[in-house]
Protein backbone atom coordinates (compact mmCIF):
# COMPACT_ATOMS: atom_id res chain seq x y z
CA UNK A 1 0.00 0.00 0.00
CA UNK A 2 2.59 2.55 1.05
CA UNK A 3 4.73 1.39 -1.83
CA UNK A 4 1.92 2.07 -4.26
CA UNK A 5 1.26 5.45 -2.67
CA UNK A 6 4.96 6.27 -2.85
CA UNK A 7 5.03 5.34 -6.49
CA UNK A 8 2.03 7.50 -7.21
CA UNK A 9 3.58 10.45 -5.38
CA UNK A 10 6.77 9.98 -7.26
CA UNK A 11 4.93 9.89 -10.61
CA UNK A 12 3.07 13.08 -9.73
CA UNK A 13 6.29 14.77 -8.69
CA UNK A 14 7.89 13.74 -11.96
CA UNK A 15 5.03 15.18 -14.06
CA UNK A 16 5.25 18.49 -12.22
CA UNK A 17 9.00 18.71 -12.73
CA UNK A 18 8.70 17.90 -16.43
CA UNK A 19 5.99 20.50 -16.97
CA UNK A 20 7.91 23.18 -15.13
CA UNK A 21 11.01 22.30 -17.15
CA UNK A 22 9.03 22.67 -20.37
CA UNK A 23 7.72 26.11 -19.38
CA UNK A 24 11.22 27.24 -18.43
CA UNK A 25 12.57 25.97 -21.73
CA UNK A 26 9.88 27.81 -23.74
CA UNK A 27 10.39 31.03 -21.75
CA UNK A 28 14.15 30.93 -22.33
CA UNK A 29 13.61 30.07 -26.00
CA UNK A 30 11.24 32.99 -26.64
CA UNK A 31 13.33 35.41 -24.58
CA UNK A 32 16.42 34.51 -26.59
CA UNK A 33 14.45 34.86 -29.82
CA UNK A 34 13.18 38.28 -28.75
CA UNK A 35 16.69 39.35 -27.74
CA UNK A 36 18.24 38.19 -31.02
CA UNK A 37 15.59 39.90 -33.12
CA UNK A 38 15.55 43.18 -31.10
CA UNK A 39 19.30 43.53 -31.29
CA UNK A 40 19.32 42.63 -34.95
CA UNK A 41 21.73 39.76 -34.47
CA UNK A 42 19.47 38.18 -37.06
CA UNK A 43 17.28 40.46 -39.14
CA UNK A 44 13.70 40.29 -37.74
CA UNK A 45 12.50 40.46 -41.33
CA UNK A 46 13.36 36.75 -41.47
CA UNK A 47 12.43 35.51 -38.03
CA UNK A 48 9.89 38.01 -36.70
CA UNK A 49 9.71 38.81 -33.00
CA UNK A 50 7.75 36.86 -30.36
CA UNK A 51 6.09 40.03 -29.05
CA UNK A 52 4.81 40.88 -32.56
CA UNK A 53 3.60 37.30 -32.99
CA UNK A 54 1.74 37.59 -29.67
CA UNK A 55 0.18 40.89 -30.74
CA UNK A 56 -0.87 39.44 -34.08
CA UNK A 57 -2.46 36.43 -32.40
CA UNK A 58 -4.26 38.62 -29.85
CA UNK A 59 -5.64 40.92 -32.56
CA UNK A 60 -6.60 38.13 -34.90
CA UNK A 61 -8.25 35.99 -32.27
CA UNK A 62 -9.86 38.44 -29.85
CA UNK A 63 -10.04 41.93 -31.43
CA UNK A 64 -10.57 41.81 -35.19
CA UNK A 65 -11.41 38.06 -35.39
CA UNK A 66 -9.68 37.83 -38.78
CA UNK A 67 -7.84 34.66 -37.74
CA UNK A 68 -11.07 33.14 -36.44
CA UNK A 69 -12.77 33.72 -39.80
CA UNK A 70 -9.96 32.08 -41.73
CA UNK A 71 -9.79 29.27 -39.22
CA UNK A 72 -13.48 28.71 -39.77
CA UNK A 73 -13.02 28.37 -43.55
CA UNK A 74 -10.08 26.00 -43.19
CA UNK A 75 -11.78 23.84 -40.57
CA UNK A 76 -14.98 23.66 -42.61
CA UNK A 77 -13.12 22.59 -45.77
CA UNK A 78 -11.07 20.05 -43.80
CA UNK A 79 -14.16 18.55 -42.25
CA UNK A 80 -15.90 18.22 -45.61
CA UNK A 81 -12.79 16.78 -47.25
CA UNK A 82 -12.40 14.26 -44.44
CA UNK A 83 -16.06 13.27 -44.50
CA UNK A 84 -16.27 12.82 -48.27
CA UNK A 85 -12.87 11.14 -48.56
CA UNK A 86 -13.39 8.67 -45.73
CA UNK A 87 -16.97 7.71 -46.59
CA UNK A 88 -15.98 7.15 -50.22
CA UNK A 89 -12.90 5.21 -49.08
CA UNK A 90 -14.90 2.88 -46.82
CA UNK A 91 -17.57 2.31 -49.48
CA UNK A 92 -14.91 1.47 -52.08
CA UNK A 93 -13.25 -0.87 -49.56
CA UNK A 94 -16.56 -2.68 -49.07
CA UNK A 95 -16.99 -2.97 -52.84
CA UNK A 96 -13.50 -4.47 -53.10
CA UNK A 97 -14.36 -7.09 -50.49
CA UNK A 98 -17.77 -7.86 -51.94
CA UNK A 99 -16.63 -8.10 -55.56
CA UNK A 100 -13.02 -9.31 -55.71
CA UNK A 101 -13.07 -9.07 -59.50
CA UNK A 102 -13.68 -5.33 -59.13
CA UNK A 103 -10.56 -5.00 -57.01
CA UNK A 104 -8.50 -7.02 -59.49
CA UNK A 105 -9.86 -4.92 -62.35
CA UNK A 106 -9.21 -1.54 -60.78
CA UNK A 107 -6.04 -2.25 -58.83
CA UNK A 108 -3.56 -0.79 -61.38
CA UNK A 109 -5.75 2.28 -61.88
CA UNK A 110 -5.97 2.93 -58.15
CA UNK A 111 -2.24 2.34 -57.69
CA UNK A 112 -1.42 4.84 -60.39
CA UNK A 113 -3.81 7.43 -58.97
CA UNK A 114 -2.46 6.87 -55.48
CA UNK A 115 1.14 7.18 -56.65
CA UNK A 116 0.39 10.49 -58.37
CA UNK A 117 1.54 13.42 -56.17
CA UNK A 118 -1.91 14.71 -55.35
CA UNK A 119 -0.87 18.35 -55.07
CA UNK A 120 -0.24 18.19 -58.83
CA UNK A 121 -3.99 17.92 -59.26
CA UNK A 122 -4.51 21.32 -57.63
CA UNK A 123 -4.54 23.35 -60.88
CA UNK A 124 -7.08 20.96 -62.35
CA UNK A 125 -9.30 21.09 -59.26
CA UNK A 126 -9.11 24.90 -59.30
CA UNK A 127 -10.28 24.88 -62.88
CA UNK A 128 -13.10 22.44 -62.17
CA UNK A 129 -14.32 23.62 -58.78
CA UNK A 130 -13.30 27.30 -58.75
CA UNK A 131 -11.49 29.42 -56.19
CA UNK A 132 -13.95 28.62 -53.38
CA UNK A 133 -13.77 25.84 -50.85
CA UNK A 134 -14.71 22.98 -53.17
CA UNK A 135 -11.34 22.86 -54.93
CA UNK A 136 -9.71 22.52 -51.47
CA UNK A 137 -12.24 19.93 -50.38
CA UNK A 138 -11.48 17.93 -53.52
CA UNK A 139 -7.74 18.06 -52.90
CA UNK A 140 -8.07 17.07 -49.23
CA UNK A 141 -10.61 14.33 -50.00
CA UNK A 142 -8.38 12.85 -52.72
CA UNK A 143 -5.66 12.39 -50.08
CA UNK A 144 -7.95 11.01 -47.38
CA UNK A 145 -9.70 8.65 -49.78
CA UNK A 146 -6.75 6.38 -50.57
CA UNK A 147 -5.53 6.22 -46.98
CA UNK A 148 -8.94 5.22 -45.64
CA UNK A 149 -9.51 2.84 -48.55
CA UNK A 150 -6.40 0.79 -47.86
CA UNK A 151 -7.03 0.69 -44.12
CA UNK A 152 -10.66 -0.37 -44.67
CA UNK A 153 -9.60 -3.24 -46.93
CA UNK A 154 -6.88 -4.33 -44.48
CA UNK A 155 -9.32 -4.08 -41.56
CA UNK A 156 -12.04 -6.15 -43.18
CA UNK A 157 -9.50 -8.78 -44.27
CA UNK A 158 -8.21 -9.08 -40.72
CA UNK A 159 -11.42 -10.74 -39.47
CA UNK A 160 -10.60 -13.78 -37.33
CA UNK A 161 -11.33 -17.02 -39.20
CA UNK A 162 -12.61 -18.68 -36.00
CA UNK A 163 -15.18 -15.92 -35.59
CA UNK A 164 -16.42 -16.56 -39.11
CA UNK A 165 -16.61 -20.34 -38.53
CA UNK A 166 -18.57 -19.81 -35.34
CA UNK A 167 -20.96 -17.45 -37.12
CA UNK A 168 -21.46 -20.00 -39.88
CA UNK A 169 -22.37 -22.75 -37.42
CA UNK A 170 -24.77 -20.37 -35.69
CA UNK A 171 -26.52 -19.78 -39.00
CA UNK A 172 -25.74 -16.05 -39.17
CA UNK A 173 -26.94 -14.23 -42.29
CA UNK A 174 -24.53 -12.24 -44.48
CA UNK A 175 -25.90 -9.05 -42.95
CA UNK A 176 -25.44 -10.31 -39.39
CA UNK A 177 -21.90 -11.43 -40.13
CA UNK A 178 -21.11 -8.03 -41.57
CA UNK A 179 -22.57 -5.87 -38.79
CA UNK A 180 -21.74 -8.10 -35.83
CA UNK A 181 -18.40 -9.63 -36.82
CA UNK A 182 -16.63 -8.11 -39.81
CA UNK A 183 -17.29 -4.44 -39.11
CA UNK A 184 -16.37 -4.46 -35.40
CA UNK A 185 -13.17 -6.38 -36.12
CA UNK A 186 -12.25 -3.85 -38.82
CA UNK A 187 -12.82 -0.78 -36.62
CA UNK A 188 -9.32 -0.59 -35.04
CA UNK A 189 -7.56 -0.72 -38.41
CA UNK A 190 -10.04 1.64 -40.07
CA UNK A 191 -9.56 4.05 -37.22
CA UNK A 192 -5.82 4.31 -37.62
CA UNK A 193 -6.55 5.11 -41.28
CA UNK A 194 -9.12 7.73 -40.30
CA UNK A 195 -6.71 9.45 -37.95
CA UNK A 196 -4.07 9.71 -40.65
CA UNK A 197 -6.76 10.67 -43.17
CA UNK A 198 -7.83 13.62 -41.04
CA UNK A 199 -4.28 15.01 -40.92
CA UNK A 200 -3.97 14.55 -44.67
CA UNK A 201 -7.29 16.29 -45.26
CA UNK A 202 -5.88 19.29 -43.40
CA UNK A 203 -2.68 19.08 -45.44
CA UNK A 204 -4.62 19.02 -48.73
CA UNK A 205 -6.81 21.94 -47.73
CA UNK A 206 -3.91 24.12 -46.57
CA UNK A 207 -1.94 23.23 -49.70
CA UNK A 208 -4.89 24.16 -51.89
CA UNK A 209 -5.39 27.43 -50.05
CA UNK A 210 -1.73 28.38 -50.42
CA UNK A 211 -1.93 27.85 -54.17
CA UNK A 212 -5.05 29.94 -54.75
CA UNK A 213 -7.97 30.86 -52.51
CA UNK A 214 -10.13 33.67 -51.22
CA UNK A 215 -10.22 32.57 -47.58
CA UNK A 216 -8.54 30.25 -45.16
CA UNK A 217 -5.37 30.00 -43.12
CA UNK A 218 -3.34 28.80 -46.11
CA UNK A 219 -4.35 31.82 -48.13
CA UNK A 220 -3.55 34.09 -45.17
CA UNK A 221 -0.17 32.40 -44.79
CA UNK A 222 0.79 32.97 -48.40
CA UNK A 223 -0.45 36.60 -48.27
CA UNK A 224 1.53 37.36 -45.08
CA UNK A 225 4.67 35.74 -46.43
CA UNK A 226 4.30 37.60 -49.72
CA UNK A 227 4.11 40.92 -47.90
CA UNK A 228 6.98 40.12 -45.51
CA UNK A 229 4.86 40.07 -42.35
CA UNK A 230 6.93 37.32 -40.83
CA UNK A 231 5.49 37.62 -37.33
CA UNK A 232 2.08 37.02 -38.87
CA UNK A 233 3.39 33.94 -40.69
CA UNK A 234 4.66 32.51 -37.40
CA UNK A 235 1.35 33.28 -35.74
CA UNK A 236 -0.51 31.29 -38.42
CA UNK A 237 1.97 28.41 -38.14
CA UNK A 238 1.35 28.45 -34.41
CA UNK A 239 -2.42 28.21 -34.99
CA UNK A 240 -1.92 25.36 -37.47
CA UNK A 241 0.18 23.40 -34.99
CA UNK A 242 -2.50 23.83 -32.32
CA UNK A 243 -5.20 22.91 -34.83
CA UNK A 244 -3.41 19.70 -35.89
CA UNK A 245 -2.80 18.70 -32.29
CA UNK A 246 -6.42 19.41 -31.42
CA UNK A 247 -7.71 17.28 -34.29
CA UNK A 248 -5.48 14.36 -33.32
CA UNK A 249 -6.52 14.65 -29.68
CA UNK A 250 -10.18 14.64 -30.71
CA UNK A 251 -9.69 11.51 -32.82
CA UNK A 252 -7.86 9.79 -29.99
CA UNK A 253 -10.75 10.57 -27.65
CA UNK A 254 -13.31 9.08 -30.05
CA UNK A 255 -11.06 6.09 -30.70
CA UNK A 256 -10.51 5.44 -27.02
CA UNK A 257 -14.24 5.41 -26.45
CA UNK A 258 -15.04 3.22 -29.46
CA UNK A 259 -12.22 0.80 -28.70
CA UNK A 260 -12.67 0.69 -24.93
CA UNK A 261 -12.68 -3.11 -25.21
CA UNK A 262 -9.08 -3.22 -26.42
CA UNK B 1 -27.03 -29.36 -8.79
CA UNK B 2 -30.16 -27.57 -7.67
CA UNK B 3 -32.51 -27.16 -10.54
CA UNK B 4 -33.99 -30.06 -12.29
CA UNK B 5 -35.61 -29.02 -15.45
CA UNK B 6 -35.65 -25.24 -15.19
CA UNK B 7 -33.06 -25.16 -17.92
CA UNK B 8 -34.61 -27.99 -19.87
CA UNK B 9 -34.95 -27.46 -23.55
CA UNK B 10 -37.43 -28.54 -26.15
CA UNK B 11 -38.95 -31.92 -26.66
CA UNK B 12 -36.17 -33.27 -28.87
CA UNK B 13 -34.16 -34.01 -25.74
CA UNK B 14 -35.44 -37.30 -24.39
CA UNK B 15 -35.56 -37.34 -20.61
CA UNK B 16 -34.43 -40.93 -20.04
CA UNK B 17 -30.80 -40.44 -20.89
CA UNK B 18 -27.61 -42.42 -21.01
CA UNK B 19 -29.85 -44.63 -23.02
CA UNK B 20 -28.89 -47.90 -24.56
CA UNK B 21 -30.68 -47.33 -27.80
CA UNK B 22 -29.52 -50.35 -29.65
CA UNK B 23 -30.08 -49.50 -33.25
CA UNK B 24 -30.83 -52.30 -35.61
CA UNK B 25 -28.63 -51.64 -38.60
CA UNK B 26 -31.15 -50.17 -40.95
CA UNK B 27 -32.48 -46.78 -41.91
CA UNK B 28 -31.39 -43.95 -39.57
CA UNK B 29 -34.13 -43.29 -37.07
CA UNK B 30 -35.62 -39.89 -36.52
CA UNK B 31 -34.38 -38.37 -33.29
CA UNK B 32 -30.99 -39.94 -33.63
CA UNK B 33 -27.70 -38.84 -34.98
CA UNK B 34 -25.93 -41.39 -37.12
CA UNK B 35 -22.94 -41.75 -39.38
CA UNK B 36 -22.82 -44.56 -41.93
CA UNK B 37 -19.95 -45.82 -44.09
CA UNK B 38 -18.27 -42.45 -43.98
CA UNK B 39 -15.08 -41.86 -45.94
CA UNK B 40 -13.34 -38.56 -46.31
CA UNK B 41 -10.21 -37.63 -48.22
CA UNK B 42 -8.24 -34.42 -48.51
CA UNK B 43 -6.68 -34.43 -51.93
CA UNK B 44 -5.65 -37.81 -53.25
CA UNK B 45 -3.20 -38.83 -50.52
CA UNK B 46 -4.77 -37.95 -47.17
CA UNK B 47 -7.43 -40.42 -46.10
CA UNK B 48 -8.82 -38.74 -43.00
CA UNK B 49 -11.77 -40.94 -42.11
CA UNK B 50 -12.25 -44.53 -43.21
CA UNK B 51 -15.50 -46.50 -43.02
CA UNK B 52 -16.74 -44.64 -39.98
CA UNK B 53 -19.99 -46.02 -38.61
CA UNK B 54 -21.43 -44.41 -35.47
CA UNK B 55 -24.75 -43.89 -33.75
CA UNK B 56 -25.43 -41.33 -31.08
CA UNK B 57 -28.44 -41.94 -28.88
CA UNK B 58 -30.45 -38.96 -27.63
CA UNK B 59 -28.89 -37.55 -24.47
CA UNK B 60 -25.73 -39.56 -24.87
CA UNK B 61 -22.30 -38.10 -24.16
CA UNK B 62 -19.83 -39.62 -26.63
CA UNK B 63 -16.14 -38.79 -26.86
CA UNK B 64 -13.97 -39.53 -29.85
CA UNK B 65 -10.28 -39.97 -29.04
CA UNK B 66 -7.37 -40.77 -31.28
CA UNK B 67 -3.85 -39.75 -32.17
CA UNK B 68 -3.46 -36.33 -33.70
CA UNK B 69 -4.25 -36.25 -37.41
CA UNK B 70 -6.52 -39.31 -37.24
CA UNK B 71 -9.52 -37.43 -38.59
CA UNK B 72 -11.57 -37.00 -35.43
CA UNK B 73 -11.99 -33.28 -36.01
CA UNK B 74 -12.88 -34.03 -39.64
CA UNK B 75 -15.73 -36.24 -38.43
CA UNK B 76 -16.95 -33.44 -36.17
CA UNK B 77 -16.71 -30.85 -38.94
CA UNK B 78 -18.71 -33.14 -41.21
CA UNK B 79 -21.38 -33.42 -38.51
CA UNK B 80 -21.35 -29.62 -38.20
CA UNK B 81 -21.79 -29.25 -41.94
CA UNK B 82 -18.55 -27.28 -42.21
CA UNK B 83 -17.26 -29.82 -44.75
CA UNK B 84 -19.28 -31.44 -47.53
CA UNK B 85 -19.90 -35.18 -47.11
CA UNK B 86 -17.95 -37.02 -49.83
CA UNK B 87 -18.88 -40.64 -49.26
CA UNK B 88 -21.38 -42.24 -46.93
CA UNK B 89 -24.33 -40.72 -45.12
CA UNK B 90 -24.76 -38.59 -42.06
CA UNK B 91 -28.16 -38.08 -40.56
CA UNK B 92 -28.91 -35.55 -37.86
CA UNK B 93 -32.45 -36.00 -36.52
CA UNK B 94 -33.44 -37.32 -39.91
CA UNK B 95 -31.84 -34.78 -42.21
CA UNK B 96 -28.35 -34.23 -43.65
CA UNK B 97 -25.90 -31.94 -41.83
CA UNK B 98 -25.85 -28.26 -42.70
CA UNK B 99 -23.85 -25.44 -41.13
CA UNK B 100 -26.14 -23.09 -39.28
CA UNK B 101 -29.02 -25.42 -38.46
CA UNK B 102 -30.50 -24.43 -35.15
CA UNK B 103 -30.62 -27.90 -33.61
CA UNK B 104 -26.82 -28.08 -33.60
CA UNK B 105 -24.40 -26.04 -31.48
CA UNK B 106 -20.68 -26.07 -32.17
CA UNK B 107 -17.90 -25.21 -29.74
CA UNK B 108 -14.36 -24.56 -30.92
CA UNK B 109 -11.01 -25.38 -29.35
CA UNK B 110 -10.21 -21.70 -28.91
CA UNK B 111 -12.63 -19.65 -26.85
CA UNK B 112 -13.44 -17.50 -29.88
CA UNK B 113 -14.99 -14.73 -27.81
CA UNK B 114 -15.58 -11.39 -29.46
CA UNK B 115 -13.23 -8.91 -27.77
CA UNK B 116 -15.65 -6.00 -28.25
CA UNK B 117 -18.46 -7.73 -26.36
CA UNK B 118 -18.70 -8.16 -22.58
CA UNK B 119 -18.92 -11.62 -21.01
CA UNK B 120 -22.71 -11.37 -20.85
CA UNK B 121 -22.98 -10.17 -24.45
CA UNK B 122 -20.69 -12.96 -25.59
CA UNK B 123 -22.72 -15.53 -23.70
CA UNK B 124 -25.92 -14.46 -25.45
CA UNK B 125 -24.26 -13.95 -28.85
CA UNK B 126 -25.36 -17.26 -30.37
CA UNK B 127 -28.91 -16.93 -29.13
CA UNK B 128 -28.98 -13.40 -30.48
CA UNK B 129 -27.82 -14.50 -33.92
CA UNK B 130 -30.58 -17.10 -33.83
CA UNK B 131 -33.16 -14.42 -32.96
CA UNK B 132 -34.05 -15.76 -29.53
CA UNK B 133 -36.32 -13.56 -27.47
CA UNK B 134 -34.25 -10.72 -26.01
CA UNK B 135 -35.35 -10.96 -22.38
CA UNK B 136 -35.22 -14.72 -22.29
CA UNK B 137 -31.76 -14.94 -23.79
CA UNK B 138 -30.38 -12.24 -21.51
CA UNK B 139 -31.78 -13.92 -18.42
CA UNK B 140 -30.50 -17.26 -19.64
CA UNK B 141 -27.02 -15.88 -20.35
CA UNK B 142 -26.76 -14.43 -16.83
CA UNK B 143 -28.03 -17.64 -15.31
CA UNK B 144 -25.46 -19.66 -17.25
CA UNK B 145 -22.62 -17.29 -16.38
CA UNK B 146 -23.50 -17.86 -12.76
CA UNK B 147 -23.61 -21.62 -13.35
CA UNK B 148 -20.10 -21.59 -14.86
CA UNK B 149 -18.82 -19.59 -11.90
CA UNK B 150 -18.59 -16.13 -13.44
CA UNK B 151 -21.08 -14.24 -11.36
CA UNK B 152 -19.83 -10.68 -11.02
CA UNK B 153 -17.85 -10.82 -14.26
CA UNK B 154 -20.83 -10.24 -16.57
CA UNK B 155 -19.72 -6.80 -17.68
CA UNK B 156 -16.03 -7.59 -18.15
CA UNK B 157 -14.48 -7.58 -21.58
CA UNK B 158 -12.54 -10.75 -22.55
CA UNK B 159 -9.21 -8.94 -22.20
CA UNK B 160 -9.85 -8.82 -18.44
CA UNK B 161 -10.55 -12.57 -18.20
CA UNK B 162 -8.11 -15.46 -17.87
CA UNK B 163 -7.97 -18.33 -20.36
CA UNK B 164 -10.08 -20.56 -18.16
CA UNK B 165 -12.66 -17.85 -17.56
CA UNK B 166 -12.93 -17.17 -21.28
CA UNK B 167 -13.56 -20.83 -21.98
CA UNK B 168 -16.23 -20.73 -19.27
CA UNK B 169 -17.93 -17.90 -21.17
CA UNK B 170 -17.68 -19.99 -24.35
CA UNK B 171 -19.37 -22.87 -22.51
CA UNK B 172 -22.13 -20.51 -21.39
CA UNK B 173 -22.55 -19.31 -24.97
CA UNK B 174 -22.86 -22.89 -26.22
CA UNK B 175 -25.41 -23.89 -23.58
CA UNK B 176 -27.36 -20.66 -24.14
CA UNK B 177 -28.42 -22.14 -27.47
CA UNK B 178 -31.19 -24.64 -27.10
CA UNK B 179 -29.83 -27.09 -29.64
CA UNK B 180 -30.29 -30.75 -28.71
CA UNK B 181 -26.95 -31.70 -30.31
CA UNK B 182 -23.70 -30.20 -29.05
CA UNK B 183 -20.49 -30.65 -31.04
CA UNK B 184 -17.31 -29.87 -29.11
CA UNK B 185 -13.88 -29.78 -30.71
CA UNK B 186 -11.28 -30.16 -27.93
CA UNK B 187 -12.78 -27.27 -25.98
CA UNK B 188 -10.33 -27.68 -23.07
CA UNK B 189 -7.31 -28.65 -25.15
CA UNK B 190 -5.40 -25.45 -24.51
CA UNK B 191 -5.94 -25.26 -20.74
CA UNK B 192 -3.63 -26.28 -17.92
CA UNK B 193 -4.44 -29.49 -16.00
CA UNK B 194 -6.09 -27.81 -13.00
CA UNK B 195 -8.28 -25.45 -14.99
CA UNK B 196 -9.20 -28.29 -17.29
CA UNK B 197 -10.54 -30.39 -14.40
CA UNK B 198 -12.56 -27.45 -13.07
CA UNK B 199 -14.08 -26.90 -16.48
CA UNK B 200 -14.86 -30.58 -16.92
CA UNK B 201 -16.83 -30.37 -13.69
CA UNK B 202 -18.66 -27.30 -14.98
CA UNK B 203 -19.44 -29.05 -18.27
CA UNK B 204 -20.72 -32.15 -16.46
CA UNK B 205 -23.00 -30.14 -14.21
CA UNK B 206 -24.42 -28.17 -17.14
CA UNK B 207 -24.95 -31.34 -19.13
CA UNK B 208 -26.54 -33.25 -16.22
CA UNK B 209 -29.30 -30.63 -16.02
CA UNK B 210 -30.37 -31.03 -19.62
CA UNK B 211 -28.89 -34.25 -21.01
CA UNK B 212 -28.38 -33.13 -24.55
CA UNK B 213 -26.53 -35.28 -27.05
CA UNK B 214 -22.83 -34.39 -26.98
CA UNK B 215 -20.11 -35.36 -29.43
CA UNK B 216 -16.84 -34.45 -27.76
CA UNK B 217 -13.49 -34.56 -29.56
CA UNK B 218 -10.37 -34.83 -27.43
CA UNK B 219 -6.86 -36.26 -27.47
CA UNK B 220 -6.96 -36.66 -23.69
CA UNK B 221 -8.10 -40.15 -22.73
CA UNK B 222 -8.62 -39.29 -19.05
CA UNK B 223 -10.91 -36.45 -20.05
CA UNK B 224 -12.88 -38.67 -22.42
CA UNK B 225 -13.47 -41.34 -19.75
CA UNK B 226 -14.33 -38.81 -17.07
CA UNK B 227 -17.02 -37.14 -19.14
CA UNK B 228 -18.52 -39.74 -21.40
CA UNK B 229 -21.08 -42.51 -21.61
CA UNK B 230 -19.10 -43.95 -24.50
CA UNK B 231 -15.56 -43.53 -25.73
CA UNK B 232 -14.86 -44.11 -29.40
CA UNK B 233 -11.21 -44.77 -30.26
CA UNK B 234 -9.92 -43.96 -33.73
CA UNK B 235 -6.70 -45.28 -35.26
CA UNK B 236 -3.97 -43.26 -36.88
CA UNK B 237 -4.59 -42.29 -40.49
CA UNK B 238 -6.61 -43.58 -42.25
CA UNK B 239 -8.86 -42.97 -39.24
CA UNK B 240 -10.85 -46.11 -38.54
CA UNK B 241 -12.91 -46.84 -35.45
CA UNK B 242 -10.99 -49.48 -33.50
CA UNK B 243 -12.98 -49.49 -30.29
CA UNK B 244 -16.30 -48.25 -28.99
CA UNK B 245 -16.35 -48.63 -25.23
CA UNK B 246 -19.21 -47.97 -22.86
CA UNK B 247 -18.08 -46.26 -19.65
CA UNK B 248 -20.12 -47.70 -16.80
CA UNK B 249 -19.16 -45.17 -14.16
CA UNK B 250 -22.15 -43.96 -12.16
CA UNK B 251 -23.44 -40.42 -12.51
CA UNK B 252 -23.30 -37.76 -11.23
CA UNK B 253 -19.52 -37.93 -11.44
CA UNK B 254 -17.05 -35.72 -9.69
CA UNK B 255 -13.87 -35.15 -11.65
CA UNK B 256 -11.66 -34.96 -8.57
CA UNK B 257 -13.20 -38.03 -6.89
CA UNK B 258 -12.69 -40.08 -10.05
CA UNK B 259 -8.93 -39.55 -9.81
CA UNK B 260 -8.93 -41.78 -6.70
CA UNK B 261 -11.50 -44.31 -8.00
CA UNK B 262 -9.91 -47.73 -8.81
CA UNK B 263 -12.76 -48.55 -11.20
CA UNK B 264 -11.86 -45.43 -13.21
CA UNK B 265 -8.23 -46.50 -13.44
CA UNK B 266 -9.23 -50.00 -14.55
CA UNK B 267 -11.30 -48.54 -17.37
CA UNK B 268 -8.49 -46.17 -18.20
CA UNK B 269 -5.93 -48.94 -18.72
CA UNK B 270 -8.42 -50.96 -20.74
CA UNK B 271 -9.12 -48.09 -23.12
CA UNK B 272 -5.45 -47.15 -23.19
CA UNK B 273 -4.57 -50.62 -24.54
CA UNK B 274 -6.93 -50.03 -27.44
CA UNK B 275 -5.51 -46.59 -28.07
CA UNK B 276 -2.00 -48.02 -28.03
CA UNK B 277 -3.00 -50.40 -30.79
CA UNK B 278 -4.32 -47.41 -32.69
CA UNK B 279 -1.09 -45.52 -32.25
CA UNK B 280 0.95 -48.43 -33.49
CA UNK B 281 -1.06 -49.07 -36.64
Amino acid sequence: MTDAADNRNYALYETIVINVARLVFLAVFFAAWEYIARNRIVNPLFIGTPSEIGKFLWNGLFVEFSLIKDLYWTLGSTFLAFLIGSVAGIITGLMFITWPWFERFSDPLFSALNALPRIALAPLFLLWFGLGIWSKVALGASLTYFIVLSSAVAGIRSTNADHLTLSRTLGASQGQIFTRVTLPSAVPTIFSGLRLGLIYALLGVIGGEIIAAQHGLGQLLSYLAGSFQISGVFAVLFILAILGTGLIALMSRVEKWLLRWQ
Amino acid sequence: MSGQGQLATDATVKPEAGGHTQLAAGAPELGNVSIRDLNHRFGSSVHAAADVFLNFAPGEFVSIVGPSGCGKTTVLNLLAGLLPVQEGTISIFGSPPKAGRHDVAYMLARDCLFPWLTAAQNAEFGARIRHADRHKRQARARELLEAVGLKGFEDNYPKALSHGMRQRVALARTFCLDSPLLLMDEPFGALDAQTKMQLEDVLLSLWMKERRTVVFITHDLAEAITLSDRVVVMSARPGKIIADIRIELPRPRSVTDLQKDPEYHKIYSKVWEKLEVGLRS
